[in-house]
């Protein structure tokens, strides 16, 4: 069930207890009904519900609240008592139909513990008995015992906890033997059990002290609950002292046979979690925090998050964490490994939740001891990534894209695309580096003198036929597009030769300000693809610029606005290399049919659309020559390919209906059916939701005469009599 | 018996390495679901358990679980149309993967459905907790009939 919440609580008797069940955050969930049970051997009865119902036995007791937009609803009942303890459930809809979380509520027994007369008795250098008198019942339960923590401060030395079994001797006496450490100290007593700290005793080396205090009882902490949708990301902080600054820090997840490492700072990180864990030092020293993205089913569980090592005796702080996956809602994934060769380029997309506004996304590259950014939609990033790093962010679909390109062999690697805000959306990609040339090519340094005409030209292949192509200036906020293609003064003209498959651009009159990155592109359907550098160095001549007014185009840094450079995803736009190639609509089919969702499709389908595409196609596979004998070679290819295809279609048909006939005779023995018919009282239970007086209520009569008949009966009726009397 | 104290004060020592951890039980079982159809409401999980004949041996079990629900009508859609007594279950249609998912081929990522007959139309015996269902009522006032939408899924029919 997707319902999630604490499998045990505790409370003190009279005390009160809090329950926060977590919820799928879709739209019928937030306006359904929100209950909590007690369960009993026939049903779960009611205790509480949001529809406004209370039960007797906790009227005035109980309370319910939720909260839709987050995704949990609070239940606080207070005045506990024994006859409170017992397994509930908090859960959506109706009662016994599953959707609920099963919570064991415990009240614990008030009891009392406080130190004896003359209770320390010195026996040695270095040994002192401690004893406690208890009042009340210490339920001894398997994995529960009493015993003392003995916790001592030093002013030379750090905070050191050792804990001590005790031996209930009597029936009202505890006792509990420790050895002095060799120096010289103040030692206190502390003794607790379920019910938590009761007493403390302050004993100190001489032994003359008697600082007997009273601790107000706590119920033991529980672990902190996180709960996630499959394929988001968690963050768990964990904070400790500052004195734990330069120690292990690790996380674990607690399993049969231990805790087993996830990651820790020592650089270890357990394989399942590679790539997906992220464990990053907060600014106040001994604090951290752990990211998890691509949260699986399996990653639900315990966690502890702790300094120092599992299990040694001396006890360092833990934090439990048990993040819960629900399979209901599952986040978007797009690509977690993207393949890069040397000196080419790719595009990371990141996905966030378009409903809603983050004010910091960033990529950052994972290292050993943390994450460093890249490159923030605010501006900058680090300045060895000049002019091979562009983020395009488009609120609309909720993605940003980072563009990186002139790739080297250390770029492999994870990335981490990070949002700020609550409903987080981080997520991490592996690179990878392969063999393989970059796909657009050129010359990636060109130098120019002030004043003549400059080219600069991105050659591209065959496959990027149908892909709008574009060229843009890269600065340290964006890379903004080169729109005109008219060939005027100042602004380089973009053009496109489909037959030599190059994309130019053109400077009549070079500038100083010219001089920078450009980089050129492809893009599909608002997907950036593979991109290339060039650098234009522009030297020699007069450094002066030209007259203003013809400056006063974008392409100027200096004068163009901080906006950032948005592509409009649509096609329709002029900036791309459109009308130069003279390209139109969808592009020719690929060389693989790709299988469309249509319904009751048995052959695959090859589109060939018209002549004009089959002339482009063969651009790229035969020789250019063979203009006008083509469209007869495909007709001779195509006409047998589908005479055998549909005999292929005829058989396969008819064999796939007599499989259906046979597969129907399952073997029973294989499964273990459980088939329950069963009838309810109210068979809105099921959702077979059923108006049972539907044909009384259907209509509200004003007027009384029998119009019980839907409209068309009356028409018909209308018409008869006209029948009968001819 | 000082001796003894002392012997007894090293016990205590080597007794020191106890801790206080009472960690939850996992839930070791895994459950993988094959069918989770909510039109038919039926759940086809997968796990591995322990053989009966051979207690050391792994063996998967599937379970299915089909809650008929026996006073729905022919057309959930239509509250006036007579109850519905025949349900027909059938494994290979259930079984059919027919959400659409994400393929990656070469540099694209498309969506395509992993079965070639999909029928997009089926007939659910039971409402889907997260699709709206309406039907239309006459409703009569004043002599004057009007169709009217109602909701039969008052929860599910809230707009986002």
């Amino acid at each position: 069930s997707s319902i999630f919440g604490p499998r045990q609580v505790t409370g003190l008797l009279g005390g009160s207890v809090t329950v926060k069940c977590f919820y799928p955050r879709t739209n019928v969930n937030r306006h359904d009904r929100k209950y909590w049970c007690k369960e009993s051997t026939r049903q779960c009865a009611t205790v509480i519900s949001s529809n406004g119902y209370i039960a007797q036995d906790f009227a005035g007791r109980a309370t319910i609240t939720d909260f839709p937009e987050q995704g949990i609803f609070i239940m606080e009942l207070s005045k506990l008592g024994l006859k409170d303890i017992g397994f509930y459930k908090c859960g959506i809809g109706l009662n016994d139909r599953g959707l609920s979380f099963e919570v064991k509520l415990d009240v614990s027994q008030d009891w009392e513990i406080y130190p004896t007369d003359n209770i320390q008795k010195e026996l040695s250098a270095f040994l002192v008995l401690l004893s406690w008198l208890y009042k009340g019942t210490i339920k001894k339960k398997k994995k529960r015992r009493s015993y003392a923590v003995m916790h001592g401060s030093l002013t030379q030395y750090r905070t050191v906890q050792q804990t001590v079994p005790c031996d209930i001797r009597q029936k009202y006496m505890m006792l509990c033997a420790v050895i002095y450490p060799t120096v010289q100290c103040m030692w206190g007593g502390l003794v607790h059990n379920d019910a938590g700290l009761k007493s403390m005793v302050k004993v100190s080396r001489a032994m003359v002290e008697q600082d007997i205090l009273n601790w107000s009882p706590k119920v033991p902490e529980g672990a902190e609950l996180y709960y996630k949708e499959l394929g988001g990301s968690v963050t768990m902080n964990c904070v400790f002292g500052t004195q734990y600054a330069s120690v292990r820090k690790y996380l674990c997840k607690m399993g049969k046979t231990g805790c087993s490492t996830v990651i820790d700072t020592y650089g270890n990180v357990n394989p399942t979690y590679k790539g997906r864990a992220l464990l990053s030092p907060q600014e106040t020293p001994g604090s951290f925090v752990i990211y998890m993205t691509q949260l699986r089913k399996e990653d639900s569980g315990l966690y502890l998050c702790g300094v120092g090592e599992y299990g040694e005796t001396v006890d360092f702080p833990k934090k439990h964490m048990s993040p819960f996956v629900s399979p209901e809602t599952a986040v978007p994934q797009g690509r977690h490994t993207i393949n890069g060769v040397i000196g080419g380029s790719v595009s990371v997309e990141c996905r966030y939740d378009p409903r809603r506004n983050y004010t910091l996304k960033y990529l950052c590259k994972w290292r050993k001891n943390g994450c460093t950014q890249l490159i923030t939609n605010l501006i900058m990033m680090i300045d060895s990534y000049e002019g091979r790093i562009v983020m395009h962010d488009n609120p609309k679909n909720g993605t940003f894209t980072i563009i990186m390109n002139q790739l080297v062999a250390e770029d492999a690697g994870y990335y981490w695309c990070m949002t700020d805000g609550d409903v987080e959306r981080k997520s991490s990609k592996e690179l990878k580096i392969i063999d393989g040339q970059p796909g657009l090519t050129g010359l990636k340094e060109v130098n120019a003198v002030i004043g003549t005409r400059v080219t600069l030209s991105c050659s591209y292949p065959c496959k990027y036929y149908s892909y709008q192509k574009y060229w843009c200036k890269w600065n340290n906020r964006g890379c903004k597009p080169l729109v005109s293609y008219e060939q005027n003064q100042t602004s380089p003209a973009v053009n496109c030769d489909e037959e030599n498959k190059t994309l130019y651009l053109t400077f009549n009159q070079v500038t100083q300000t010219n001089q920078g990155w450009y980089w050129c592109g492809v893009s599909h359907s608002g997907h950036y693809g593979e991109t290339m550098a060039v650098f234009l160095r522009v030297n020699g001549g007069e450094p002066k610029n030209l007259p203003q007014g013809k400056n006063s185009q974008n392409l100027d840094p200096a004068i163009g606005s901080g906006k950032r450079a948005d592509f409009p995803a649509d096609s329709s736009s002029p900036r791309y290399c459109e009308d130069p190639c003279r390209y139109r609509g969808e592009g020719p089919a690929r060389e693989q049919p790709l299988r469309i969702p249509e319904p009751d499709l048995l052959l695959p389908q090859i589109s060939i659309k018209s002549h004009e595409h089959t002339r482009v196609l063969h651009i790229c596979s035969f020789s250019s020559s063979q203009e006008h004998d083509n469209s007869k070679v495909i007709l001779s290819v195509l006409i047998p390919i589908a005479v055998v295809c549909l005999l292929l279609g005829t058989v396969f048909v008819v064999v796939k209906f007599k499989l259906l006939k046979r597969t129907e005779l399952v073997s029973v023995g294989s499964y273990r059916t459980n088939i329950s018919m069963s009838e309810f009282d109210n068979p809105r239970e099921l959702g077979a939701k059923e108006n049972a007086g539907i044909n009384n209520s259907q209509e509200t009569q004003i007027g009384g005469v029998d119009e019980f008949v839907t409209v068309p009966a009356n028409t018909e009726s209308a018409e008869e009599p006209k029948v009968v009397k001819r | 018996m000082k001796t003894s104290l002392l012997l007894w004060g090293v016990l205590a020592v080597f007794l020191g390495a106890t801790l206080v951890a009472g960690y939850f039980e996992d839930d070791e079982k895994e459950e993988h679901t094959l069918v989770d159809n909510k039109c038919k409401c039926v759940k086809v999980t997968s796990s591995f358990v322990a053989s009966k004949d051979n207690p050391e041996e792994k063996v998967l079990e599937r379970n299915i679980r089909v809650i008929i629900p026996l006073k729905a009508r022919q057309n959930i859609s239509d509250p006036t149309s007579p109850l519905r007594t025949t349900f027909v279950y059938r494994m290979t249609e259930l079984c059919k993967k027919c959400d659409p998912v994400e393929v990656e081929l070469n540099d694209r990522v498309v969506t395509a459905e992993q079965s070639n007959t999909c029928k997009s139309s089926d007939t659910c015996y039971t409402y889907d907790r997260n699709k709206c269902y309406t039907t239309t009522l006459p409703f009569s006032y004043g002599g004057k009939t009007t169709a009217i939408q109602a909701a039969l899924t008052p929860e599910s029919c809230y707009p986002d």
